[in-house]
């Protein structure tokens, strides 16, 4: 087991955005988390990354509790995460972007560079790596994200829409990334609405609503799922389909 | 670029001889300092971010010790310089330990306060001087006095210091440390997700700022061979090296003596023109100016400079 | 009983010092941004009232309502022509805007009224009350009233008023108030204006007991940072606790130790604050 979430809750004053999720994920898994805007997802990752502390609940990462430890230690224990709206450095080129991850642990410059060079080659980003990052359109600042965040070398990568607003042959292209990323050995949780990339991609599905887990299994049984269903589309959706 | 650098450096070292007596002198030793002042200052403010209104108090310890150890001991004020830097490094851990867990604005405000206190309980206490400040020796028992009467050695140890500041920034700069201090400027949540240690990182940076602005502070003391407490923890002090770096570009290698290329000579013109009483309108100017460029071109002149350069019409190179 | 009046009169110029400092924490808890120049605002009501008696004659209302209505002006006009454009920018052009203003107020200041301390003439409001053996002089005593009336009042304002819900709306999320038809421009330059008057009208109500000059702008700004960082981050009620305590503790200060100790404890406070509870007291952990 590589990362579980037991029972984790978050509040926000009075606003319970997350209630007891679990979650458990096995190196090598790609795992997809769906769900309604607004249901925890993002705040369900910020508290597996240790962007947030959770209210209550653990987060174990090998074993080891993780629950209070902070964003930074997190990443050096080699989970790694994207933002659902980028947070690029916008003044620094791509590769210097890049390399700020590789640093994590190429600790001298030429090391750094030189990895950095690698995964942006990996991620397609190589005609492109002395441009300030703030040159970049929407798409383009996910793909850095998702090259910053591996030349960090973790182990377990969370994806928070990375996949989102791209044209179909740009998610074609994404999607493979994403394989090639899974190939290199790193385990894949990711929240996405689209659902070919979760079809397509994830080997276990979860479903969020209103702060915890409705729903998991393969993908192809939770689009079927009566409960998923009707947490996407509401409650009129079942009457309509039963009524004649 | 690196023609660029070399005709500045040669500039800078042949200036006195350029124009010589004791007026250019002086005016180019005020360059260097404040020179040296802004470029400490932009490691912690221009580079990681953390933006320092109260930096004097470094810079009026670094001036204090030197004076307080020859006046105490008989000792030469250059011997006072390394105390002076441990005892700013300890403010420094003393103010950012707390204030870089929280957000930006706790340790602006801290920075304030703190050199406010300083400043208030320096002028009460005897030991130092209270109002009246310290003084060094008047005439000097030997050379490592340092109390020279033209200014033409201090000008050159003056470009040496500024020298290793400048070095050091850039080195820093190009390093995993400098990597990570833009980070955190540029976006501190998404540095942190990278495993960057903000908050050492952060105070490492403030670290080495006070070290080069308390250098600052003992070699302006050791010039001017007099401190007090207005002079070296007054607020002027501090805005002074916020401006100079934020004028020629904060977070830039020769941002800070760029500002200065600009406000020396301005400052020494109206002050020649208006004599003391303009001082209240260089005041008026300083905020004036902060306020424009916050408003304007927060990037300083470093940042117009990028904006404006690509429209220059340039020389089209033969096909 | 000297004590005793130490006591009264610390808390009632920590009522005054809860006045401005809610105006500051009511910024800051709605748009992160610190006004570096609050102080002036403050320092800049006192010389509206002292130029109200001097140019119209005008009583303690009279320059009270100018105070308030020109500061208030003034914190609206900062607020469209600067930080407006500087609260979505880096960090270093939110700072230096407002501590870049504080200069500017400040030595204009300087400039016109000179560095000389002023104080005004004798208002409707004299005299000493003698309350239990305990000297209450009358400005002052109206002053802290009426200081923790309008404290009070803006928190009432902030909580039960449909502005109030407005306001705190915007500062809760920007977009959603948004979509509820509440513009967030409109609402944070109100907020500057609230803040701006509550500083104007502080230091109309110091100007009828207290000597000053431009000089007090720094101090007051200060004061108000320790206060609202004793408070809590965006907590007016928070605000009027830590002022109250504020004023006690210089109050005590100055009386135990000396005169010059008073500023020097509160800026230690300070530091043991960010130490121990930057949260102050309202404040979440």
């Amino acid at each position: 087991m590589l990362l579980s979430a037991e029972k984790i809750s978050k509040a926000f004053g009075g606003f319970l955005a997350v209630r007891g999720a679990d979650l458990a994920v096995d190196e090598g898994e790609i795992i997809g988390l769906i769900g309604p805007n607004g249901a925890g997802k993002s705040t369900f990752f910020n508290c597996l990354a240790g962007d947030m502390t959770p209210s209550t609940g653990r987060v174990l990462l090998d074993g080891t509790d993780v629950t209070r430890a902070s964003a930074e230690a997190h990443a050096q224990a080699g989970v790694g995460r994207t933002f659902q709206v980028p947070i690029t450095f916008e003044d620094m080129t791509i590769l210097e972007n890049v390399m700020v991850g590789a640093f994590l642990r190429h600790h001298h410059r030429r090391d750094a560079r030189e990895h950095a060079l690698h995964i942006i080659e990996l991620t397609g980003l190589t005609t492109q790596a002395s441009q300030r990052a703030r040159s970049l359109g929407t798409p383009g600042r996910k793909r850095l994200e998702i090259a910053r965040v591996l030349a960090t070398g973790p182990r377990l990568m969370l994806l928070d829409e990375a996949l989102a607003g791209l044209t179909p042959a740009e998610l074609q292209e994404a999607i493979a990334l994403v394989r090639r990323i899974h190939e290199l050995g790193v385990t894949l949780v990711i929240v996405e609405h689209i659902m070919e990339v979760i079809l397509t991609l994830a080997q276990r599905v979860l479903v969020f609503n209103q702060g915890h887990v409705i729903a998991h299994g393969k993908p192809d049984e939770i689009v079927r799922n009566e409960v998923v269903i009707e947490a996407y589309l509401g409650r009129g959706h079942r009457r309509r389909r039963a009524a004649p | 670029m690196k023609w660029g650098l070399l005709a500045l450096a040669s500039a800078l070292l042949i200036y006195p001889f350029i124009l010589t007596g004791p007026f250019y002198w002086d005016v180019g030793v005020t360059f260097l300092l404040a020179a040296i002042s802004a470029s400490a200052w932009n490691i912690v403010g221009g580079y990681a971010g953390q933006v320092s209104v109260g930096h004097s108090m470094f810079f009026g310890i670094g001036a204090y010790v030197p004076l307080l150890f020859y006046q105490l001991w008989g000792w030469p004020p250059v011997a006072g310089v390394p105390a002076g830097i441990v005892v700013s490094l300890l403010l420094a851990v003393a103010i950012g330990l707390p204030t870089f867990r929280l957000q930006g604005h706790y340790f602006s405000m801290a920075t304030i306060a703190i050199a406010e206190l300083i400043r208030i309980f320096v002028g009460t206490w005897d030991l130092v001087g209270a109002a009246i400040g310290l003084q060094g020796p008047a005439v000097g028992r030997a050379w490592w006095d340092l109390t020279f009467r033209s200014e033409l050695p201090y000008y050159y140890i003056f470009l040496a210091v500024l020298g290793v500041v400048l070095y050091t920034t850039y080195e820093l700069a190009r390093s995993r440390f400098g990597y990570y201090l833009r980070a955190i400027k540029a976006g501190e949540r998404a540095a942190r997700s990278l495993g960057v240690p903000v908050r050492q990182t952060k105070l490492k940076a403030l670290m080495l700022s006070a070290t080069f602005t308390s250098v600052a502070g003992s070699l302006y003391a050791i010039k001017t061979g007099f401190i007090d407490p207005e002079s070296g923890f007054g607020i002027l002090v501090s805005v002074q090296m916020v401006i100079i770096a934020a004028l020629g570009g904060a977070g830039t290698l020769l941002g800070p003596l760029v500002g200065a290329l600009i406000l020396v000579p301005l400052q020494t013109a109206t002050n020649t023109f208006f004599g003391g009483g303009g001082s209240g309108l260089t005041y008026i100017l300083y905020g004036g100016m902060i306020v424009l460029l916050a408003r304007f071109e927060p990037g300083g002149m470093h940042e117009l400079w990028d904006r404006i350069a690509p429209r220059l019409p340039r020389r089209s190179h033969a096909a | 009983m000297l004590l005793l009046q130490v006591i009264v009169g610390g808390l009632l110029l920590g009522a005054i010092y809860a006045l401005f400092s809610s105006g500051l924490t009511l910024i800051w808890g709605m748009m992160n941004v610190i006004n570096f120049a609050h102080g002036e605002f403050v320092m800049l009501g006192m010389y509206v009232a002292l130029l109200v008696v001097v140019w119209i004659g005008g009583g303690p209302e009279t320059f009270g309502f100018a105070a308030a209505f020109a500061l208030f002006a003034l914190g609206v006009c900062v607020y469209l022509s600067l930080i407006r454009h500087v609260m979505r920018g880096p960090m270093l052009a939110q700072i230096l805007s407002t501590f870049g203003l504080a200069l500017l107020l400040r030595y204009t200041a300087f400039w016109i009224f000179s560095a000389n301390f002023v104080s005004l003439p004798q208002t409707s409001f004299s005299g000493t009350l003698n309350v239990a053996g305990i000297l209450l002089p009358v400005p002052q005593l109206v002053a802290g009233v009426v200081a923790a009336a309008l404290t009070i009042a803006l928190h009432l304002l902030l909580t039960r008023t449909t502005l109030g819900s407005q306001l705190l709306a915007v500062a809760e999320d920007r977009s959603a108030s948004m979509l509820m038809g509440i513009r967030p421009d409109r609402m944070q330059a109100i907020a500057w204006g609230l803040a701006g008057a509550s500083a104007g009208i502080a230091g109309a109500l110091m100007a009828m007991s207290y000597p000053w000059s431009p000089s007090v702008g720094e101090t007051f700004g200060l004061t108000a940072f320790v206060v609202v960082t004793l408070g809590g981050f965006g907590s007016v009620p928070g605000a009027m606790y830590a002022g109250l305590i504020i004023g006690l503790v210089q109050a005590l200060s100055a009386y135990w130790l000396g005169p010059i100790y008073k500023d020097i404890i509160v800026y230690a406070l300070f530091a043991a604050l960010l130490w121990l509870r930057p949260q102050g007291l309202m404040g979440k952990a």
